[in-house]
């Protein structure tokens, strides 16, 4: 016993200085002295010579001059890697892709073709039914409580809409607390979808959402209203407008874009992807150097094409796009954005 | 065409790399390589003398005692350790109990994220140290069964055994692999973190004072760490998602070398099997059959999950309602009304895109989760919570079975239980008595034969039941439905095989000893399947090495007529049998709450 205690230690004691001293240092020395590039994280820098970011690391644009990389799950923060785990099966997996579809998502064919939707989903949510079914907000409450739940939590002046509205309404929660003995006392995320349901009723066709006005002093003040169009209608209600209309062609907008990665840092992009964005980058561009935007769209694309590269040369993938690489080329070449 | 190159190139690449290794192992493990001088001085200070099975086994008990000790210090000592450039603190004492266990056994199932919760010195200390010296433990125990089997008079010695694995095999095929890595993009600093302001200022947010935020980019010695992880089949990460990060798996090249990496030892472990025996026949069998299974894993994952969309986002036309018990509703039933759902319009022809990265290649998500699990690496460069539903019963499966190649030794032990358990079967069935290797299997033999293969359903379905059914589970489950049970199971499924993949939205996370909001029922995770890892590992190694040392101490029967040939494909068809009828068994009834009523249920479950 005593020997292989003392046996072990030795072991214990070969093992650590050989694996986790002379191992490590053995490599760290060729890769401080022959690749010392990516020995310190790939790191780039812009052009007044500060570090911008790692070439292997994604990072947030939000500007429309520059590509976007695929959404994160970390957001972007680059001390912690984290993926969406969302199943297949999670409906809010299908939620985040369709609330980010709705705003940008164009018309395949027919005289629509190119179009966007989104005026056509305020339209259609105007009308207020739903599968034949009047109140469209109502029937979403119901179905997605969790989603009903969320907006209210999401920001704290959704919170504020809500408590006022529990204040004028007090007899609607005190039916509440009759119908759910279980919550005598309820949170605001109890009462979402009562609010939501009572809310629809008193503004059909309309959704809460912020909307900053301006005074005549030049003051501007945000606050949550009954609105009828705008961002949060595209969204939120692109799903149930989809399935109202499951038949209407669209374009298909490419997988990567719509999809978290792995690690939340994925700095690719597919090439696919990139030429989508193409146009919105070239125009946005063309107008900031006030050029032809053609010219542009030319000159991006063959930028594109040139940085270009698809793992193990196409055996084994599609063609990729570096997101920070390119977009660096595109402010060295054409400056700031406006 | 391009989907199946990849899966195809590790395979082959991986089987013409084991003969030669093979051969290497034989040669170091047998003691037919004399060491220069300098090195033996080590082996001689290391040896304490021949041993028997008791011994043997006695000694790796002791020193896996020491290693618990050791990385139980080095994590509890995080904050006055060096290398700790963002100042990170210590552990919660459960998720450091739970730590050293799974790093010790070679599971690396983390209930922490590298990046958020360990400093450069504790990675170092206590994960790449974990990475070799528990590889080589497993492959230990292995040769010390090939000895029994051979009744040679001692087992030979275990701290020598060690020894030789981490320098004669593991250091320099590491040491090669680093230099790739770090060439490819893979960081070796032992800074903590760079900061960096980003291209366009401000895109990451604004500080509280209205200046523009920077990005925090972790960095480490990735390139030291990484081939180990692989190579020792240990697949604990350095960061929080593991080889899909762009620091521990930067290219294509690098994914495609993780992944022979972990498959390489396995591989040349169950030739090297046949050569210390000298019946290389029966390996290949062996091989085959292993391989048969790792070819179906492989085609399921990737054909279910790269060449079919993810079902969330695809129309489901038919609007259903299904009835469920509720002792509320009346007339004791609820009725769910599930709606129709149309496409959205997403092009899905690279497959399900949802947590995974671009630059491995199409496949490469799929294929690795399968292989990852089937060789018990555990690693993972995509997230499974994420894969296609059906395609995410290939991992499991690997795990139930467990003797797909396996770890390092431990598969190929955990297939000798298989056989052994066939053979009685056979020898039953025909009237004859059963044998292997020309030595009689008695009812001890069989007894210890299956106290080590039961040992592993009982560890994933017990716990799996009583999580499922009680807040240890539900409160910690992040997905709806039959997905949530696959959490569970998942997780105890990899704590048992000693994998280390797992569903990640699982909360079981309960971070720094003094974080204010851990995840609720992150104790108990921790505890219980510590334990399960525990039992797990060393039952299934202890039970065969004494099952192999009575074995061999039997006198050898003349060959015959009425021997059971072990080196025919009737053999190989009797142990391919023998592992799916009693992997089907066991595991059915799992794979129809979990995966199979994900895939056939309504998607999406609910709102």
């Amino acid at each position: 016993m005593s020997k292989s205690i003392a046996k072990s230690l030795w072991l214990l004691l070969f093992a650590v200085v050989l694996c986790c001293v002379v191992y490590p240092l053995a490599l760290w020395a060729i890769g401080q002295s022959v690749f010392p590039f990516q020995a310190n994280g790939s790191i780039v820098k812009g052009q007044d010579g500060a570090p911008v970011g790692s070439l292997l690391i994604a990072q947030p644009f939000t500007k429309d001059e520059y590509f976007q990389p695929r959404p994160s799950a970390a957001s972007y923060n680059g001390a912690a890697s984290s993926s969406s785990a969302l199943a297949a099966s999670n409906y809010a997996l299908r939620n985040r892709v369709a609330t980010t579809l709705g705003p940008i998502v164009r018309y395949k064919d027919g005289s629509n073709a190119g179009k966007l939707v989104a005026p056509d989903i305020e339209r259609w949510f105007q009308q207020d039914r739903f599968q034949g079914n009047p109140s469209i907000v109502l029937q979403w409450a119901d179905a997605h409580n969790s989603l009903a739940q969320a907006w209210v939590a999401a920001d704290t002046t959704h919170a504020g809409y809500v408590t006022d509205w529990t204040k004028s309404h007090v007899s609607v929660v005190a039916q509440f607390v009759k119908a759910n003995p279980g919550t005598p006392q309820p949170q605001l995320s109890d009462l979402a979808v009562v609010f939501f349901e009572t809310f629809s009723r008193e503004n059909p066709g309309k959704f809460p959402s912020a909307v900053t006005h301006t005074d005549s002093a030049g003051k501007s003040t945000t606050a949550i209203e009954p609105v009828n169009g705008g961002t949060d209608i595209q969204s939120t209600f692109f799903d149930m407008w989809r399935t109202d209309h499951a038949d209407v062609p669209l374009q298909d907008l490419p997988g990567d874009m719509l999809t978290t990665s792995g690690s939340g840092l994925d700095p690719h992009i597919t090439l696919q992807n990139a030429e989508y964005q193409l146009d919105r980058v070239a125009a946005k561009w063309a107008a900031d150097t006030k050029r032809d935007a053609p010219d542009v769209r030319a000159e991006i694309g063959k930028l594109l094409n040139e940085k270009a590269f698809a793992p193990f040369n196409g055996i084994a993938g599609e063609k990729l796009i570096n997101v920070l690489e390119v977009n660096l080329q595109l402010r060295n070449r054409y400056g700031a954005p406006s | 065409m391009t989907i199946w190159a990849l899966p195809i190139a590790i395979l082959i690449t991986t089987t013409i790399l084991a003969f030669p290794l093979s051969r290497y192992l034989a040669w170091i493990m047998d003691g037919k390589y004399r060491a220069p001088r300098a090195l033996r001085w080590f082996e001689d200070r290391l040896n304490s003398g021949t041993q028997d099975w008791k011994l043997y086994v006695g000694s790796m008990l002791v020193f896996n005692t020491l290693l618990f000790i050791f990385g139980f210090l080095v994590l509890a000592l995080q904050p006055l350790m060096p290398l700790n450039g963002d100042g990170k603190g210590m552990l919660a004492p459960s998720t450091i109990f739970h730590s050293v266990v799974s790093f010790m056994t070679n599971t690396d199932l983390q209930h922490y994220s590298g990046d958020q919760h360990l400093s450069n010195f504790s990675q170092i200390f206590f994960g790449l140290s974990n990475f070799f010296l528990s590889a080589s433990i497993g492959f230990c125990g292995l040769v010390a069964i090939i000895r029994a089997f051979r009744s040679d008079t001692h087992l030979g010695n275990f701290f020598v055994d060690m020894w030789r694995v981490v320098v004669y095999m593991f250091l320099p095929i590491a040491f090669i692999l680093g230099i790739v890595f770090v060439q490819q993009g893979s960081p070796m600093t032992f800074e903590s973190s760079v900061q960096v302001s980003t291209l366009e200022r401000g895109a990451m947010g604004t500080t509280e004072k209205g200046e523009p935020k920077q990005q925090s980019v972790v960095v480490g010695p990735l390139a030291a760490f990484v081939p180990m992880k692989q190579l020792g089949t240990n697949g604990g990460g350095f960061f929080g998602m593991n080889s899909a990060h762009p620091f521990e798996n930067p290219t294509a090249l690098t994914n495609f070398l993780s992944c022979v990496a972990m498959m390489l030892f396995p591989f040349g472990l169950v030739l090297m099997f046949g050569r210390m025996l000298k019946r290389l026949r029966h390996s290949y069998v062996i091989f085959s059959v292993m391989m048969v299974l790792m070819i179906g894993t492989v085609i399921w994952a990737v054909y279910y999950d790269a060449l079919q969309p993810n079902p969330g986002l695809t129309s489901h036309p038919l609007a259903q309602t299904y009835e469920v018990p509720s002792a509320t509703a009346p007339g004791g039933k609820r009725v769910v009304p599930v709606p129709a759902v149309a496409g959205l319009p997403v092009d899905q022809h690279l497959g399900n895109l949802e947590g995974k990265e671009m630059r491995f290649g199409t496949s490469a998500g799929a294929t690795f989760a399968a292989l990852t699990v089937d060789v018990t690496d555990g690693a993972v460069n995509a997230e499974h919570d994420s894969l296609n539903p059906i395609a995410a019963l290939s991992p499991m499966v690997g795990m139930w079975l467990n003797c797909i190649f396996g770890g390092k030794g431990v598969g190929m032990i955990n297939m000798l239980l298989y056989m052994i358990i066939g053979i009685f079967v056979a020898g039953m069935m025909v009237g004859r008595t059963p044998e292997y290797l020309g030595k009689k299997i008695g009812g001890r033999e069989a007894k210890l034969a299956l106290i080590a293969l039961l040992v592993h359903p009982l560890m994933i379905l017990f716990p799996t039941g009583f999580f499922a059914a009680t807040d240890w589970g539900l409160k910690a489950e992040s997905n709806p439905g039959a997905h949530g049970f696959s959490q569970i199971a998942y997780q105890f499924s990899s704590a048992s095989a000693n994998n280390g993949s797992a569903f990640d939205g699982l909360g079981v996370t309960n971070g720094f000893a003094n974080n204010p909001a851990p995840a609720p029922e992150a104790v108990p995770w921790d505890i219980v399947t510590g334990i399960v890892i525990i039992v797990s590992r060393f039952l299934p190694i202890i039970a065969p090495i004494a099952m192999a040392a009575y074995l061999g101490a039997k006198k050898s029967a003349p060959f015959g007529l009425g021997t059971l040939r072990d080196d025919t494909a009737t053999f190989g068809f009797l142990l391919l049998g023998t592992v799916l009828i009693i992997g089907a068994l066991l595991f059915l009834p799992v794979a129809a709450l979990g995966p199979l009523a994900e895939h056939l249920g309504p998607i999406p479950f609910g709102g």
